[in-house]
């Protein structure tokens, strides 16, 4: 093996832990805080739905790296400061909330609707038709979708590199960089070429998991 | 502490950023457009179960959205050059967008041709039409319309995924942001002014989007 390849190796073990720790915590806050506002958005009252649904229009609609952008520097000017982690992870935490919000209510919503009214016939009030029919139907829609949201999360966490988080992106590319000072050869292919296999590994068994809960779903 | 908005420096400026907002949709257009083209064909190549074919569009699927866009555009612009291939920050711009959107679409048909239901097939073979006449005829009308949800999406994805271009240097419009507040330190203004526009043309295209849709939905379906 080459000599550059262990200290490049650690390197990039390091930018990957951080990728993990970062999707975690998106993906855990995107989950509990989608879940509420998608609850939000099936409720009667109006005036809520109409405010969670400009939240999630606003954050689903903005590409990621906008969000991050407007995060990283137009929020300093009103004197609020993050640093480059707890920046990315609140604009992936707006991001992946919005879209699992819109998960959840559509899950919900596609509960047909006689089943509620079914329940309600046999005297079940609304919280109680909500967690006996309407919620365990909804999870099983809902999960497919949210196992591909998990993904897509895990994917967009690269973005942190472009405000200078030490990911396993910026750290291949600082990698790359402080190899071509030094020695004059890039060794991109290997470099980048390891961080795809690392994101691949990571994703396929959640894809196929995602294909399987979908068809398993289908089949009832 | 108050912010000052000032308008008259976004008019002052309105030139770089139109010129950003010119690029943005020009890649976005290209790599739309192929996405739909390669999304249709690869789809249909699955959907067909042409032998090999089949096993190198699933292989590329599997690739292209198991792993990250931006690391893709990374690859194309980084490492391509280290054997031999040089792409400029433009060519990389539209062609990762219809890599990555051509593996979307063509995975999005597939599922719209596949869930097609399998007796018309056969109603149709019955009635003499080769296999290829039964996918054009039927097939192809009923699944794309099934898919067209999931097509769009991904479609609106490849346009704002355009902004992706920064981390290459390529001056679409967030890229041309970022430039006029790193010489006028005006975040505020030009953030606001671009999250704006990007999120018009996005509620614009869902609109064109919906509306497509209901066009072409299926009569009698859910």
């Amino acid at each position: 093996m080459p000599s550059w390849v262990a200290p490049v190796a650690g390197y990039l073990a390091g930018g990957l832990l951080t990728t993990l720790a970062l999707a975690a915590v998106s993906i855990v806050v995107s989950v509990v805080l989608g879940t509420v506002l998608g609850a939000l958005l099936v409720l009667p009252s109006r005036a809520t739905r109409l405010a969670v649904r400009c939240y999630v229009e606003i954050w689903r609609g903005l590409p990621i790296i906008v969000t991050l952008f407007f995060i990283f520097f137009v929020l300093p000017v009103v004197g609020l400061r993050f640093d480059t982690f707890v920046a990315a992870a609140i604009g992936l935490c707006l991001w992946g909330s919005s879209n699992v919000a819109e998960v959840v209510r559509g899950a919900v919503q596609s509960v047909p609707h006689g089943q509620a009214d079914a329940a309600a016939a046999l005297g079940f009030p609304w919280h109680g038709r909500m967690r006996h029919v309407v919620f365990p139907q909804a999870v099983r829609r809902a999960l497919p979708p949210l196992v591909g949201l998990v993904v897509n999360l895990t994917q967009q966490t690269s973005l942190a590199a472009v405000i200078g988080v030490l990911d396993l992106l910026q750290a291949a590319q600082r990698s790359i960089e402080r190899l071509t000072l030094s020695s004059g050869v890039t060794h991109a292919v290997p470099i980048l070429g390891a961080v795809l296999v690392v994101y691949f590994v990571i994703c396929l068994p959640l894809t196929s998991l995602s294909r399987r809960l979908e068809r398993s779903l289908r089949q009832g | 502490m108050t912010v000052p908005f000032d308008p008259a420096f976004l008019l002052s400026n309105l030139g770089p950023l139109g010129q950003g907002l010119a690029r943005t949709l020009g890649i976005s257009a290209i790599g739309t457009a192929g996405a739909l083209a390669a999304g249709v064909l690869l789809g249909a190549l699955s959907a067909l179960r042409v032998p090999v074919v089949r096993q190198l569009i699933r292989a590329y699927v599997a690739v292209f959205r198991n792993t990250p866009l931006l690391v893709q555009i990374f690859f194309l612009y980084f490492a391509l050059p280290e054997i031999g291939i040089e792409l400029g920050a433009f060519t990389v711009g539209w062609l990762s967008l219809l890599l990555w959107g051509g593996a979307y679409n063509a995975e999005n048909l597939r599922a719209g041709y596949e869930a097609v239901d399998p007796t018309y097939v056969e109603a149709c073979r019955a009635l003499g039409f080769s296999r290829l006449a039964a996918f054009r005829r039927v097939v192809l009308p009923l699944g794309t319309r099934t898919a067209l949800p999931s097509v769009t999406n991904t479609l609106i994805s490849v346009f704002k995924n355009s902004s992706f271009m920064i981390a290459i240097g390529y001056p679409e419009l967030t890229d041309a942001a970022v430039d006029l507040v790193s010489v006028t330190f005006r975040a505020f203004e030009v953030f606001i002014a671009i999250g704006v526009v990007y999120l018009a043309l996005v509620w614009l295209l869902s609109l064109a989007a919906g509306l497509v849709e209901r066009r072409f939905a299926i009569p009698g379906g859910h």
